[in-house]
C-alpha cells in the first residue's frame, strides 16, 4: 500500500489550501464591513448633487449644455468596463466580461471604444483593440480624490465630440451574497424630471451656466466614485461567498479522504496482523 | 427666535445636522450671511471660514469648496473637504502654504502646477484663517 503516503500528502495541502481560503475569506468579510459603510454613508451625498442638479435643470429650461444633451448624436459610444483588479472572487469579473462581450457583438454596426477600471477588464480586453485607456489598482484606495484621473479622461473624450454617449458597466451591490450587474448611461447626464417636487424660483450666484458646468462634472466625479464603492463592495462579497464555498469543499474533502486514508491503514494492520499470524502458525507446526 | 436648520453633507456621510441663528459662508462672489427667512438661493462655495453662530457663540469650520442651496429656512451645503477648528493641523496648513507659495513663485503661470499651488494655497489659508 505505497499510496497511503500520497493520500496523507495529498490531505495535507488541502488542509494549507483550507487554510489560506478561510484567511482570504476573513480578509474580505473585514473588507466588505468598511466598504459597505462607505457605500452606504456616501449615498445622501451622492442623492444631494443629483437633487441639486435637478433644482437647477429646472430653471435652465433650454438644457443646451453639452453634458446635458449630447452634441454629437452620431459619435462613438464609450464603455466604462469597471471589474477587480483580482481574481478568486466567483463570477465578479467574469460576468462583466461576458456582458461586454456579449454587448459589443450586439452592438456591431456602432462605433465604440472602451475604458477599463481594473486589470482583469484590461488582461481581457487588451487584444480587441478597442481600449483607448485603462486604470489599474485604483479600486482598493476610496478616497473620492483617486477616482479624478478617471473623471479627468472620461470628460476630456466626451467633451471632445467624438462620443455620442459613456456607458459603464459594473457590478453593483446587493447584499452579501448578491451582486447585480448593472449598464447604466453615465454621459449625457439622463434627467430626473419625474420627481413631483414644488417649484422654487431660485437665485442663482454666479450665473447658471458656470453653475451647471460645475456641477455635472461634480456629478460624474460622485457617480463614478459611488460606482467604484459599489463594485468594491460587490468584489469584497464575492470574494467572501466564493472563498466560503472554497473553504466548505476543502473541509468536505478532507473528510472524504480522511475516511479513505483510516479505511486503507486498517486494511494495511489487518493484512500485517495476518501475515504475522500465519508466520507464527507455520513455526508452530 | 427662528432658527435655521443646516446640514452638511460630505462624501463620508452627515458633518453638521442642527439648528443655529445665521450662518456666515464664503461664497464665490463673496461672502454672505443667512438669516432665517433667506430668499431661495443657490451659489457655490470657495476656499473658506464656515461659521455658525448660535445664542451668541460661533463655531467655525474650513470649508474648501461646494456648493449651498438656502430653501425656506433649510440650508444643505454640500462639500467634499470641511474641517473644524479641531481637526486642522495649524502647523501642517503653514507648511503647504509656504510650500505652495514657493512653487507659484518658481512657475510659469497657467499651467497646471500653477493652479494646483493656487488651490491649495487657498485651503492652506482658508485653514490658517478658520484658527486665526
Amino acid at each position: 500500500m505505497a499510496n497511503l503516503r500520497d493520500l496523507r500528502t495529498r490531505i495535507d495541502s488541502i488542509k494549507n489550501t483550507k487554510q489560506i481560503t478561510n484567511a482570504m475569506k476573513m480578509v474580505a468579510a473585514a473588507k466588505l464591513r468598511k466598504s459597505q459603510d462607505l457605500c452606504i454613508n456616501s449615498r445622501p451625498y451622492a442623492d444631494y448633487v443629483e437633487r441639486v442638479l435637478f433644482l437647477l435643470q429646472q430653471k435652465n429650461n433650454t438644457k443646451t449644455h453639452p453634458m446635458l444633451n449630447t452634441p454629437n448624436p452620431n459619435g462613438k459610444i464609450l464603455l466604462v468596463v469597471v471589474t477587480g483588479d483580482r481574481g478568486l472572487c466567483g463570477s465578479f469579473n467574469s460576468s462583466i466580461i461576458r456582458y461586454t462581450n456579449q454587448y459589443m457583438k450586439d452592438n456591431n454596426d456602432k462605433v465604440y471604444d472602451l475604458l477599463c477600471i481594473g486589470r482583469k477588464a484590461y488582461d481581457a480586453f487588451k487584444r480587441s483593440g478597442k481600449v483607448v485607456q485603462h486604470f489599474t489598482n485604483i479600486s482598493e484606495n476610496t478616497d473620492i480624490d483617486n477616482i479624478y484621473p478617471v473623471k479627468n479622461a472620461v470628460l476630456t473624450m466626451y467633451s471632445s465630440g467624438e462620443y455620442s454617449k459613456v456607458e459603464i458597466v459594473y457590478n453593483e451591490f446587493k447584499s452579501a451574497i448578491q451582486q447585480e450587474l448593472q449598464c447604466k448611461q453615465l454621459l449625457p447626464i439622463a434627467s430626473t424630471e419625474s420627481e413631483s417636487e414644488h417649484y422654487v424660483d431660485f437665485l442663482y450666484e454666479p450665473d447658471e451656466e458656470t453653475l451647471i458646468e460645475e456641477l455635472c462634472t461634480k456629478y460624474i466625479n460622485v457617480e463614478l466614485w459611488h460606482i467604484m464603492l459599489e463594485s468594491n463592495a460587490a468584489e469584497q462579497a464575492a470574494r467572501m461567498t466564493a472563498m466560503d464555498n472554497a473553504t466548505n469543499n476543502a473541509t468536505e474533502l478532507i473528510d472524504q479522504l480522511s475516511l479513505l486514508y483510516n479505511r486503507m491503514r486498517q486494511a494495511q494492520i489487518t493484512t500485517e496482523i495476518i501475515e504475522v499470524a500465519s508466520g507464527a502458525e507455520a513455526i508452530q507446526q | 427666535m427662528k432658527k435655521i436648520h443646516i446640514e452638511l453633507i460630505m462624501p463620508e456621510g452627515k458633518k453638521i445636522d442642527e439648528m443655529v441663528d445665521s450662518i456666515n459662508v464664503p461664497g464665490v462672489d463673496g461672502d454672505f450671511e443667512i438669516l432665517p427667512d433667506h430668499t431661495p438661493f443657490i451659489t457655490k462655495i470657495r476656499p473658506g471660514t464656515l461659521c455658525l453662530n448660535t445664542n451668541n457663540k460661533t463655531t467655525k469650520y474650513a470649508i474648501h469648496d461646494g456648493f449651498i442651496t438656502v430653501d425656506k429656512d433649510k440650508v444643505i451645503i454640500i462639500s467634499e473637504i470641511a474641517e473644524s477648528e479641531k481637526e486642522i493641523d495649524l502647523n501642517r496648513a503653514k507648511l503647504s502654504k509656504e510650500r505652495a507659495e514657493k512653487r507659484i513663485f518658481n512657475s510659469k503661470d497657467e499651467d497646471i502646477d500653477y493652479r494646483r499651488a493656487e488651490v491649495s494655497l487657498h485651503k492652506a489659508v482658508a485653514r490658517i484663517n478658520t484658527i486665526g
